[in-house]
């Protein structure tokens, strides 16, 4: 087959590509879980993280070369900052947004567009204020470094901090859903928003939180992701479409599907482009993304965020 | 000790709770808005500077102007909701006024006969500059907002890649014209074209359509955006048969030639103008007459309630498909004319963001309303065209997309059924507010994607 | 709980807004374009027509504000002594865009003081601007416009002030076949039109000396502003590159769009020869990717390094006064091209007119800071020659022109 020659260096570098799609598909799929919406503009929750990590980074590191337990510390700052921002960010949009529209019992039709104005309003809006020029983040360690090989092909340093990373998160992540009361609210209220109001749960803080965990997660991405492809005002749109894919391919509204459809949907990609051209990757992912809706609408791992996490 | 905390206390509590109040939260909401515009307005930062824009726009006396502005509107909503039915009664006199007048059907036709003859008689007084504003940007978006809104307004269905159908316009007259690399079984004259780009749109409505139109709203919004994305994506990729990034050139002017009457557009745009204005007076009727037809009717069923519609029978995918290909097909139209003006086709132009500023244009105006999608794109193409000659207080041309996507949230939020709505638009949306039945065909049923 | 604000307060701000519209309109409409205000000298206007919003105003802005830097010192005196008359610059945007462009162009044109345009900036642009300002007679020279089928047209107040991509394309298959001696390249472009026609050309010519080319396209960032190039793609990219084989990799596009493909090349165990054109020949690729990544990387550019002239440094820092920023690619040819202009303006002295510039723009022979403005006759720049740069530490060194390297 045309990917059988570089099979392993494809696929590792799928699985990192696939991390980043996870946790920003793990925004997605929350929000859809609880609203039945889809947060057009968590795409740019993904670009204010990347933002935000560049300039927490350039301040700390400046033109220094960082390197052992130094580096480290940098890395979790910038993931820190990242998340910070995704998190705030996704805080405004959802009580700016989306409340009144909740408040006045608008059309479905109605959030959508919302949605997008909200993420043109914020990308463009990020481009006046921090110019529309792609940066580069000070690197906090040697990004391109091999540290082993699988199979003859290079794992690079970077691609084991986004696995490590991510799965901290994702890990951390599934707790919280599962264990927590926090999580059993989300749940709920996923499943039922009315007997869960009848239950006690306050829904507003709860959407609010639910927007600013997914926030959090695509904020840290979008650090994860600048590290290595750089920081441009537009950086949102294509992972934020992929991983929606990524989100709808695992299941939609469920946290493990997400991360499911992250990983398959990188490893899909990559080992595709060594089979027909760079320029056809993007439609390979909408392809994938069509072919779901129409064959398997409910997505491979096919329960909703209320039955099962 | 406790009666001083109490009466610190209380008015810190009566403070607070007044900022809680509507009141308080519509100043706050006013304030919030009128910080959000100062920094629109205001100065840009860049990478190097990333806060210059903010302590530009914020920290600068400018920044009271409008908070001043805010405190004022603030003050008046108030008074207005306070003596709100004595205001009313009074503005009722004249604000009924012109609905009260184009209440008859005649006075109705009197405006639109008076429109028309101004829409002939005016354009050759203007300037070489604003004639070609009048046709590239208000006459090509007109087209292309009338046939959106058959799609988004009288359908329902959101749809985000509608650049779509205008780049197949604009090939379909580069391919029937012998200017793509591939070439056509037998040339055609470019005016002859026009019904060829037309099909091809509305073909392409159809295939486009027929998948994923099963898919309930938010999918396909995205679907449709992938497939935008897709078809720039395969324009780009296949070189050999569009031309690529690089583009066509080449692609001849309209010319008619038949049974004595012989004309030739060239680089002048009245003859354009007037072609188009043909065209829309055309598709306007075509498409009001639609409204009213049967099959219009099975549109406003779908886009009320989908499910009661397909009890009464009705077939919601042929009405679907057939929204997508009529909406196409202005589209079509819109492209080879585009492509004939210019001579030129390149698969660069067919971006996204058009997609949604022919989105913008028609969500202004007012979703399902003609004469809204009408006036809200020329109104909205207009705009930045006057602020290029006459430069406004603050604003940048590279900025308009911000002001662009702050407009869609703000008409979401306080007019959604646009500025000159449809009448049965505002009122379903209206009742979707107080809580009887929901506005569109996408209701708030848990499952996913297909509609059962 | 708040609700919509009643329909009918709308209806009056909705009335207000349209008779304010109404009245704004008309008054706009009617009026004609602003004209220079009458001075004692005559006034005469050149306008640069570009990318001045959208994601390709970095262009557009490198080279406005180069056209404006020019114009401002001829105004002062300072380039060209004393001249019989005023300038006045009007710049127009075009967003890069085929369809915006007619319109910037009418705009340009219904100011009857002006005499040139410097642009389009874009090819595509100019493709759909450009039969109107032949119609109107008006001297169009372009500092970026490379589609070589524009000097086919027959306009003859077409100008360009660069190379076009067929004179590039071929330079560069030169230089890596015979100086370089690899034969196996991977040619990259990054799906933009200049970059489509630059592979297309290097191709050509590196087949006809007897190259293997894998040709590829990697949708890239749109000069690094926007557009939805993939920036994920490069991983996969360079493994496809290192399983080719290839010795040589060859890039049309922009600077960022080419650091991460070097990055992701030298990650994935690629070693060869790595060249890009001149929307690499910057030193923020070198930031970018990383001195050691970059290190050894060529670029190729049909212009003279501007460092080593000493003109350059008061350009620079006029120009870093005027704009706020350093400049970029293409200020210096945009410069040139508005300083040729002004030479032939101060020849014709007090009385020129539109028809007797284009005239007077065949026949100039005017020293500027990238390279000697000399035309053809079908208006492309006279002297097309190449130059190779190498990443050297923390800068592009320029190591000489084509002509001379390979012949060596």
């Amino acid at each position: 087959m045309c990917f059988t020659h570089s099979f392993w260096a494809l696929t590792v570098q799928g699985l990192s590509d696939g991390f980043l799609y996870a946790l920003i598909a793990l925004g997605y799929t929350l929000v859809y879980g609880v609203l039945q919406l889809i947060n057009f503009a968590h795409s740019e929750v993904f670009m204010s993280g990347g933002f935000a990590g560049y300039f927490v980074l350039r301040t700390l590191i400046g033109s220094s070369s960082p390197h052992g337990a130094s580096s480290v510390g940098l890395v979790v700052v910038g993931i820190a900052a990242g998340a910070a921002a995704g998190g705030v960010v996704a805080f405004l949009l959802e009580r700016v947004a989306y409340r009144p529209l909740r408040r006045h019992n608008a059309p479905r039709l109605a959030f959508l567009i919302s949605a997008i104005g909200a993420s043109f309003f914020l990308y463009n809006l990020a481009g006046k204020e921090f110019g529309r020029d792609s940066v580069s983040i000070p690197a906090p360690f040697n990004l391109s470094g091999t540290v082993f090989t699988v199979f003859g092909a290079p794992v690079q340093t970077y691609e084991i901090v986004i696995a490590v990373s991510a799965v901290i998160m994702l890990v951390l992540l599934d707790r919280l859903v599962a264990v927590t009361r926090l999580g059993r609210g989300i749940r709920a209220v996923a499943q039922d928003a009315d007997t869960a109001a009848l239950m006690g749960v306050d829904i507003d803080r709860t959407i609010s939180q639910t927007f600013v965990i997914g926030g959090l997660l695509g904020g840290a991405a979008g650090f994860l992701f600048g590290l290595s492809s750089g920081v441009v005002y537009t950086m949102g749109f294509t992972p934020g479409l992929k991983a929606f894919t990524a989100a709808v391919l695992g299941g939609i509204g469920n946290v493990r599907g997400a991360v499911l459809g992250g990983l398959l949907l990188g490893v899909t990609e990559n080992l595709g482009v060594a089979c027909v051209q760079s320029s056809w990757r993007d439609v390979i992912a909408f392809g994938i993304l069509v072919l779901v809706l129409l064959v398997r609408p409910t997505g491979l791992l096919g329960e909703r965020l209320g039955r099962s996490a | 000790m406790s009666i001083s905390a109490g009466t610190v206390g209380a008015p810190i509590r009566s403070g607070l709770a007044w900022v809680r109040s509507d009141s308080g939260r519509r100043l706050g909401g006013w304030i919030l808005g009128a910080l959000i515009l100062a920094l629109m307005t205001g100065p840009s930062g860049n990478d190097s500077a990333p806060t210059a824009g903010f302590t530009g726009s914020l920290l600068q006396p400018r920044v009271l102007v409008f908070l001043g502005l805010a405190v004022a509107l603030w003050v008046l909503t108030n008074i207005r909701r306070r003596y709100g039915e004595r205001i009313r009664a009074a503005s009722d006199h004249v604000t009924g006024t012109p609905s009260r007048l184009l209440r008859t059907r005649r006075a109705r036709y009197g405006l639109y006969v008076a429109v028309l003859a101004v829409a002939i008689a005016y354009p050759p007084t203007l300037s070489g500059f604003w004639q070609e504003v009048l046709v590239d940007q208000i006459g090509v978006f007109v087209l292309l907002a009338v046939g959106l809104n058959v799609v988004v307004g009288y359908a329902g269905l959101l749809d985000l890649g509608y650049i779509a159908f205008f780049a197949i316009g604009a090939y379909s007259g580069a391919y029937w014209t012998g200017a793509l690399p591939v070439h056509p079984p037998f040339h055609v004259n470019p005016f002859w074209a026009i019904p060829l780009a037309v099909l091809a749109a509305m073909l392409a409505g159809v295939v486009l359509g027929a998948p994923t139109l099963r898919l309930r709203g938010d999918y396909l919004a995205i679907v449709t955006l992938g497939f935008g994305e897709i078809i720039q994506i395969v324009a780009t990729n296949l070189q050999g048969v569009t031309g690529g990034a690089e583009g066509v050139s080449g692609i001849p002017h309209f010319s008619v030639h038949l049974a004595g009457v012989k004309y030739q557009w060239g680089l002048s745009n009245l003859p354009y103008y007037y072609l188009l204005l043909g065209f829309v007076v055309v598709v306007l009727v075509a498409f009001r007459a639609l409204e009213n037809s049967r099959v219009g009717r099975a549109f406003t069923a779908i886009r009320e309630d989908e499910v009661a519609a397909e009890a009464v029978g009705i077939n919601i995918l042929k009405y679907k498909v057939m929204a997508f290909s009529i909406g196409a097909s202005t589209s079509g139209f819109a492209g080879l004319l585009e492509a004939s003006k210019i001579s030129f086709v390149s698969s660069q132009d067919f971006t996204v963001q058009m997609s949604i500023l022919v989105l913008v244009l028609v969500i202004f105006g007012g979703m399902g309303s003609l004469p809204g999608a009408v006036a809200g794109a020329a109104f909205l193409q207009w705009v930045p065209q006057i602020l290029r000659q006459h430069p406004l207080f603050g604003y940048q041309p590279q900025d308009l997309y911000i002001y662009l996507g702050a407009l869609l949230v703000v008409m979401m939020i306080f007019r959604p059924e646009g500025m000159i709505p449809s009448r049965r638009r505002r009122r379903e949306i209206v009742l979707a507010e107080t809580g009887v039945g929901t506005a569109d065909a996408i209701s708030g049923s848990s499952d996913p994607a297909v509609r059962p | 709980m708040t609700g919509t604000i009643p329909g009918r307060a709308r209806a009056v701000v909705r009335l207000g807004a349209i008779v304010a519209t109404a009245a704004l309109a008309l008054a706009a409409c009617s009026s004609s374009p602003s004209t220079p205000r009458a001075s004692s000298a005559k006034t005469y206007t050149i306008a640069y027509e570009g990318p001045l919003s959208g994601g390709n105003s970095q262009l557009g802005l490198f080279q406005k504000f180069a056209v404006q830097l020019a114009i401002n010192q001829a105004n002062a005196g300072t380039t060209f002594g004393h001249l019989p008359f005023k300038l006045a610059f009007l710049p127009e945007d075009d967003q890069g865009s085929p369809t915006q462009a007619p319109t910037a162009a009418q705009a340009v044109l219904g100011q009857s003081a002006t005499m040139a345009v410097i642009g389009p900036a874009f090819s595509g642009a100019s493709k759909a601007a450009d039969p109107l300002y032949n119609q109107a007679g008006l001297a169009m020279v372009t500092p970026s416009a490379t589609d070589p089928t524009l000097q086919t047209n027959g306009w003859k107040n077409f100008f360009r002030v660069v190379a076009d991509d067929d004179s590039q394309g071929p330079a560069d298959a030169q230089y890596i076949v015979k100086k370089l001696a690899d034969k196996t390249i991977y040619a990259i472009d990054d799906a933009s039109a200049y970059a489509q026609g630059l592979v297309g050309a290097f191709d050509t010519e590196a087949t006809s000396i007897g190259a293997k080319i894998t040709h590829e396209t990697a949708p890239g960032t749109t000069q690094c502003q926007a557009g939805t190039g993939n920036v994920q793609q490069y991983g996969a990219l360079a493994t496809k590159v290192k399983s080719s084989g290839d010795s040589a990799v060859f890039y049309a596009g922009y600077y960022c769009d080419f650091a991460l493909l070097a990055k992701a090349l030298r990650g994935a165990g690629f070693t060869g020869q790595m060249v890009s054109d001149d929307g690499s020949e910057s030193d923020t690729l070198i930031t970018q990717a990383g001195a050691t990544v970059a290190a050894g990387a060529l670029a190729s550019c049909a212009c003279q390094d501007i460092t080593q002239n000493s003109a350059a440094t008061s350009f620079n820092s006029g120009f870093k006064k005027l704009a706020g920023f350093a400049p970029g690619i293409y200020s210096g040819e945009a410069y040139d091209a508005t300083n040729a202009v002004i030479s032939v303006m101060k020849k014709l002295g007090s009385n020129v007119t539109r028809a007797k510039v284009v005239s007077g723009l065949h026949s100039v022979s005017y020293k500027g800071l990238t390279k000697t403005v000399a035309f053809q006759s079908d208006g492309n720049i006279s002297g097309n020659t190449v130059y190779i740069y190498k990443v050297e530490g923390a800068h592009f060194v320029q190591l000489g022109s084509v002509a001379q390297l390979v012949g060596s």
